[in-house]
């Protein structure tokens, strides 16, 4: 009998699907199809108000369910959804960072011409149909069912036990920010060009996720996470499959966190993009990819770590080192923040290796310090602006503490925090991070750490420095008086950063208590 | 043998169909002769121009063919589902209502944002 | 015939289509090529499908299809819209993002 006959039943035993443990998610999706409704059949000017009820109200009530959730762990839907701490520490942080980058994207006070997005994304730049649609004063809503998909695939990406439904969540994360990223009012050459040099290189990522997922596949029979595990332990000799397996897969999550050498798109793609956007991809992506890159190493291929560890030894010292030299070099405020952000997950990378409880907990309150510090930047990079719109680059720059020495003093404290000095959210993160590489031996590892963030420490006080110790000129752009919207993020941005600071013990209890990851 | 019947009966619904479908239409439909009726390929929208020695197509071609992968593709979910559905009995039902839900819904976008008009 | 002539074959695919991606110029181009290798991913999972003997290979292939044509829709209407604002689709032409 063919063999394949044979195991055909097994795979329709209908297994139960726990709803309430992913209702997150359901509540996000539901949420985003009601977006696309509205957008087909509500009138033009009543969408807006109704899209941001919508977005907040499903980001409202996807926080609280979580919070009911917190103490869920089980692993459900035939094993391809693991509801665990990390995962629901990591939603939960990405849901907040959503909403504040929604909020960055529901600004409107900052552009005297209305929101940070072209008014109809497929008018040619610069012809007369632009203008008109700008004139009539018509607003891009769909960015929001976007966004809602963009973040719904997220929280699946974190929570994926089955690679699988990783890779299809990798797509409903990424495909939306392509689009969004291609959607800015302003430069919108530029933003286009952000869009397709992200979309081309991350779906050449994407697919050697795929592949890896195929080789994965051939050598264990399965794409669930646990089955791997179970595979690659019973099967204890070298396999080449395997390991070419392993790199091909990491290949396309370490895109995600901007790794060197997968890390080429992310200057264009953060300097190009809509910068609520790019405070989107800075933060919540980063997020998630870290969380899946983690669940894919620990979970599946804990058993091999000594083949994959020495891989990503060289890669975070690789994104240490490139990540914080190249951003001396800079003259732009959003492609410093970019090469900032490279040189920060290779900080985060040695979290990652020391492939422990400890690492694990240490690299989730790191993301969520930095993704808080990071949302509060951005924002202030959009509210610094010139005539020609934001001003980026870092000779408008100069003076702009004694100008608007409230914005300076945040941005400052952000900066502070991105170095690392003690008394920031930053701080404490790499602490943690470091130490728990210590506790597993990779003392190396952290002493090529320390001095990369000296390095770093260098372009961040550099910021400091032009803004408080140079005289503002005719060029200093000026700071725009945003409103609530920016204002609270810049306030949560920077309230995060010093109380978690000062006091990070509730923090790190919360990750702490998170536990393992589940299989 | 009696595997066979319903295949059998399916073909015999198929053809009456056509017939049926033929014979109704020359009976009862209005009998107007023009000219574009004889040309080929007529479906009663003018011929799209074409660029003077060959070229580029317009570009709405790409819209209606990039709507059509989208659900075309969508599905193959069904696929599986049909091979399955007595064994995924009411649950896979209610799986595969969902499921057309959100396409119906994405087609309502595309509808009431006029993707599906020709001009 | 040998099923793992098909798991060579799909890695001769990939091979072909990242060196695609590498080298061509055009967009259209290099996106055929990453569609090859979604392609040449899914002739994997199908071939690793038939060697061991599991069905779910095959369903994988499904959702990669349609995730494939999800990223299709997206990358053509980016590309397109770049298309109609330079009359050309040259990766190396938009270079305005550069320090």
């Amino acid at each position: 009998m063919n063999p394949i006959m044979a195991s055909a039943p097994a795979l329709f035993t209908i297994r139960s699907v726990d709803y309430r443990a992913i209702s997150p998610v359901l509540i996000i999706l539901a949420v985003a199809l009601v977006s696309v409704f509205v957008e087909a059949f509500v009138g033009r000017s009543a969408r807006r108000p109704v899209q941001l009820v919508l977005v907040f109200g499903a980001f409202l009530a996807t926080f609280i369910d979580l919070i009911t959730l917190h103490a869920t762990r089980l692993v459900t839907a035939a094993g391809s959804v693991a509801v665990d701490g990390p995962a629901l520490v990591m939603q939960g942080a990405i849901i907040l960072l959503a909403a504040l980058a929604a909020m960055l994207m529901a600004e409107r006070m900052v552009d005297p011409s209305g929101d940070p997005f072209a008014a109809r994304a497929s008018s040619l730049p610069g012809s007369v149909d632009e203008a008109e649609f700008s004139a009539r004063g018509y607003f891009q809503t769909e960015v929001w069912p976007l966004l809602l998909f963009s973040v719904a695939g997220m929280m699946l990406f974190v929570s994926a036990n089955d690679l699988l439904l990783m890779f299809v969540a990798l797509e409903v994360m990424s495909l939306p920010i392509y689009l969004m990223a291609g959607m800015a009012r302003r430069r919108r050459l530029l933003s286009q060009e952000a869009s397709l040099k992200y979309f081309l290189l991350g779906a050449f990522a994407s697919a050697f996720f795929l592949y890896g997922m195929a080789l994965t596949f051939g050598f264990a029979g399965s794409v669930n996470l646990g089955s791997i595990a179970d595979a690659v332990s019973a099967k204890p000799s070298q396999s080449g499959l395997l390991l070419l397996a392993v790199a091909m897969l990491s290949i396309g999550l370490l895109f995600k966190v901007a790794a060197v050498p997968f890390h080429q798109w992310t200057p264009d793609a953060y300097q190009g993009a809509p910068t609520a956007v790019t405070a989107l991809m800075a933060t919540t992506v980063k997020i998630a990819a870290f969380g899946a890159l983690m669940r894919v190493l620990y979970v599946a291929f804990g058993g091999i770590r000594w083949d994959w560890t020495p891989m990503l030894w060289i890669v975070a010292i690789l994104t240490m080192v490139v990540g914080s030299v190249i951003a001396v070099t800079q003259s732009d405020i959003k492609r410093m923040l970019a090469y900032s952000s490279v040189a920060q997950a290779g900080f985060i990378l040695v979290g990652v290796i020391a492939v422990s409880g400890k690492g694990l907990a240490s690299v989730l309150f790191y993301v969520i310090a930095y993704g808080f510090a990071t949302i509060g930047a951005f924002a202030v990079v959009s509210v610094v602006r010139d005539a020609s719109g934001e001003a980026t680059h870092l000779s408008k720059w100069a003076g702009l503490g004694k100008k608007s020495p409230v914005t300076g003093a945040v941005l400052s404290l952000l900066m502070l925090s991105f170095a690392g000095i003690p008394l920031t959210s930053g701080f404490i993160g790499k602490f943690a991070v470091f130490s728990a590489a210590i506790a597993n031996g990779a003392t190396w590892l952290v002493i090529v750490a320390v001095i990369a963030s000296v390095v770093s420490a260098f372009f961040y006080a550099r910021v400091i420095v032009l803004m408080f110790f140079s005289e503002p000129t005719e060029a200093t752009a000026s700071v725009v008086v945003p409103s609530a919207f920016t204002t609270i993020v810049i306030a949560a941005g920077a309230t995060v950063t010093v109380v978690v600071g000062i006091a990070p013990q509730p923090l790190l209890d919360l990750v702490n208590n998170a536990g393992l990851f589940l299989r | 043998m009696n595997v066979y019947t319903p295949i059998l009966i399916l073909g015999i619904l198929a053809f009456g169909f056509a017939a049926f479908s033929v014979l109704t239409a020359s009976l009862t439909g209005p009998k107007r002769y023009n000219r574009a009726k004889v040309d080929a390929y007529e479906c009663g929208i003018d011929p799209t121009p074409q660029p003077e020695g060959g070229g580029r197509f317009p570009v709405k071609y790409y819209l209606t063919a990039m709507l059509f992968i989208v659900f075309d593709i969508e599905i193959v979910f069904l696929y599986p589902w049909a091979v399955a559905f007595d064994r995924l009995a009411f649950f896979g039902f209610c799986e595969m209502v969902v499921f057309i839900i959100t396409v119906l819904v994405v087609y309502a976008y595309v509808w009431r944002r006029r993707g599906l008009e020709w001009d | 015939m040998n099923p793992v002539n098909y798991v060579i074959l799909s890695a001769v695919l990939f091979s072909i289509g990242a060196i695609g991606v590498l080298v061509r110029r055009n967009a259209i181009i290099v996106f055929m090529s990453v569609e090859l290798m979604l392609n040449a991913a899914n002739l994997a999972f199908v071939a690793f499908a038939r060697i061991n003997g599991i069905l779910s290979g095959q369903v994988i292939a499904f959702f990669v299809m349609v995730v494939a044509a999800a990223e299709v829709v997206v990358g053509l209407a980016i590309i397109v819209q770049i298309f109609r604002t330079r009359r050309s689709v040259s990766i190396d032409e938009p270079n305005l993002l550069k320090h």
